[in-house]
């Protein structure tokens, strides 16, 4: 299993008004740890009112700068990036997990490859980490980044993506589609749509045809519309790479699992479970598990080891306490919040609320 | 580009998800269920596998089914490390259950599983030797290329991906038992071979699910299915038939 480790900040650079670019340095000889490939991401945790938090950032350094940085912007009401944009300083020490993510194709320097670029906003920094990486390690294939923002000033790494247009020369071209600035030609303003694309497929910006790959990250109708344009194109699901970071990340927790009723004599308890949406009360015995019990009531609940490994079996316990027998794959932040797997919970208090669908 | 979209919206549009943090917790569910009976079906048929490469009658059979052997396990692998992204601990899983363990041959379970562990039904049946083992290979095998065919769609990306990398492998295993069965034809008892496929078609046949699932229409919502069980078992039992009546055998 994958543990934290800490990183050193050594640079915080704002890029825009509300975004930070963070340049981070493992200690505690973890470096070989955070020896990432373009296009993957970290996960940070961190308290907030003694509540964990955690939040991933895709890795916006590429494979020869030596360094490793992420882009944060900030989301509102996001308690990381609002931390990480108006707290965080040089010095502090964060803590993070190697990096994870499959957001990139093998670079072979023998490739003469055309690769096309979607981002949508903070959805560049995994598609500028890849596009550095594959410019400079493939000198025969080109990048085409189509790039979608609301307007001039929220356009994250623009002086950047303008040098590297000039390093690259012939090789490297980006379009910017603002959403409410208007541009001397009128096909890029608005918003990057299906349609949009398939302007620009058929107008000539884009040679789709020669496209080897292409990569997506953004919002999600911006993806599912861009998607369904290349599907159109003839670009099959393997050539399409996707990475989603969504805006409706779960956010802090509610509610914490409450212990009341604690005290009891019979071996009865009724639980109320909830599963797809629907909530079914059942009368059970206090020796067998949560998950025996809703299977024994005719509930579709999610198994399969049945060993406490596999964490398919997953509830949250929002009412009354469970005592979890076995448990190697939640961990404490988990179970902290009242997740429990059923399968190796069995109630304590005479009355329990479980929820298959938190 | 701030328009908001439920993830649930999301995923009824085609749309894939890419790693955890965004997975909600009914698809993360099914999308675990998905993968440990995977994981558990590759563990075990490795498993049982694994019992009959002495039988080999040649070296170069007992290669091909040692090699069968180390790429099941190694696809097993491939799928447990993206549990791992889940928390599951993977060194623990691969260890929690006895994967050598089999049921009687003439149990009837149907489609059910046992309860300790998610195989599909199929690998709770033990192999009969070196022949037997080939004939189950062989239907098995193109089931598997089957369900890959389908998996290699599903909304989760990363394990698409690995499904992808995965398929080929597994058809090779087909290929192999095919050119064993044709081997074996050569020298064994035909009505011997027949009887193992008559064995172990109905098998098969029952581990692509039941006709009418109400678990169908909820994974297709979440984009973990596209194809309906009946037409997936439909095309395995055509495509399997005209494999078994080049070879001189007949479909169960």
């Amino acid at each position: 299993m994958a543990r934290f480790h800490d990183l050193e900040v050594t640079d915080i650079q704002k890029t825009i008004r509300d975004a930070v670019v963070v340049t981070l340095k493992p200690v505690n000889g973890a470096a070989e740890e955070f020896d990432f490939t373009q296009g993957q991401y970290l996960t940070f945790r961190q308290d907030f009112d003694g509540e964990e938090l955690r939040r991933s950032y895709s890795i916006c350094a590429g494979k020869d700068d030596g360094i490793l940085q992420v882009g944060i912007k900030r989301v509102d009401g996001g308690a990381f990036s609002t931390w990480a944009n108006e707290e965080l300083k040089v010095g502090d020490t964060v803590q993070a997990m190697p990096p994870m993510g499959g957001f990139f194709t093998a670079l072979d320097a023998g490739n003469e490859k055309n690769y096309l670029g979607f981002a949508g906003g903070s959805g560049i920094t995994p598609v500028l980490s890849i596009l550095k990486t594959t410019l400079a390690r493939e000198p025969n294939s080109t990048f085409t980044l189509v790039y979608a923002n609301k307007g001039v000033n929220t356009i994250m790494f623009r002086e950047e993506l303008e040098d590297l247009k000039n390093t690259y020369m012939g090789r490297f071209n980006v379009i910017h589609v603002l959403e409410t600035d208007a541009q001397e030609i009128d096909l890029f303003t608005g918003l990057v749509t299906e349609e949009k694309c398939a302007q620009l497929f058929n107008t000539g910006w884009i040679d789709i045809s020669s496209i080897d790959t292409a990569f997506i990250c953004g919002p999600e109708p911006m993806m599912l519309g861009i998607a369904a344009a290349l599907r159109t194109a003839g670009l099959d699901d393997a050539q399409i790479k996707f990475e989603l970071f969504a805006s409706s990340q779960p956010g802090r927790a509610k509610r914490k699992a409450v212990s009341k009723d604690a005290a009891s004599g019979a071996n009865q308890t009724t639980a109320a479970i909830t599963l797809d949406g629907s909530t079914q009360t059942v009368e059970m015995a206090k020796d067998i598990t949560i998950l025996d019990a809703a299977l024994d009531n005719k509930m579709d609940a999610p198994y399969a080891c049945k060993a406490g490994v596999c964490s398919t079996c997953r509830c949250r316990v929002l009412e009354g306490e469970v005592d979890m027998v076995a448990n190697h794959a939640l961990e404490d932040y988990e179970v902290e919040k009242g997740y429990v797997l059923s399968c190796q919970s069995y109630p304590v208090t005479d009355n329990v609320v479980v929820d298959f669908d938190q | 580009m701030a328009e908001d979209m439920s993830i649930e919206s999301y995923l009824a549009a085609g749309g894939v998800l890419t790693n955890p943090s965004n997975v909600p917790p009914r698809y993360r569910a099914e999308l675990m269920k998905l993968m440990t009976t995977f994981v558990d079906s590759e563990l075990a048929g490795a498993a049982g596998f694994a019992d009959v490469i002495n039988a080999g009658p040649g070296i170069k059979e007992r290669i091909a089914a040692a090699k069968i052997v180390l790429e099941k396990t190694d696809n097993a692998d491939k799928v447990l490390k993206i549990m791992g992204e889940f928390g599951v601990d993977g060194d623990r899983y691969a260890n929690h259950h006895p994967w050598t363990a089999r049921l009687d041959r003439d149990a009837d379970i149907g489609a059910s599983r046992t309860r300790q562990d998610m195989r599909l039904a199929v690998f709770n049946y033990p192999l009969a030797g070196w022949a037997d083992a080939v004939v189950m290979n062989l239907l098995m095998g193109r089931a598997v290329a089957v369900q890959m065919a389908e998996f290699s769609m599903v909304s989760y990306q990363p394990l698409a991906e690995a499904f992808r990398a995965i398929a080929p492998v597994e058809a090779r295993h087909a290929e192999l038992a095919e050119e064993g069965v044709e081997k074996l034809l050569e020298t064994e008892d035909k009505a011997g071979l027949q009887a193992s496929v008559d064995y172990w078609w109905p098998r098969v046949a029952a581990s692509f699910g039941s006709a009418a699932s109400d678990k169908a229409e909820t994974l297709k919502t979440m984009g973990l299915r596209k194809t309906a069980n009946a037409d997936l078992k439909a095309r395995w039992e055509a495509e399997t038939k005209a494999i078994l009546e080049k070879l001189g055998l007949k479909a169960g």
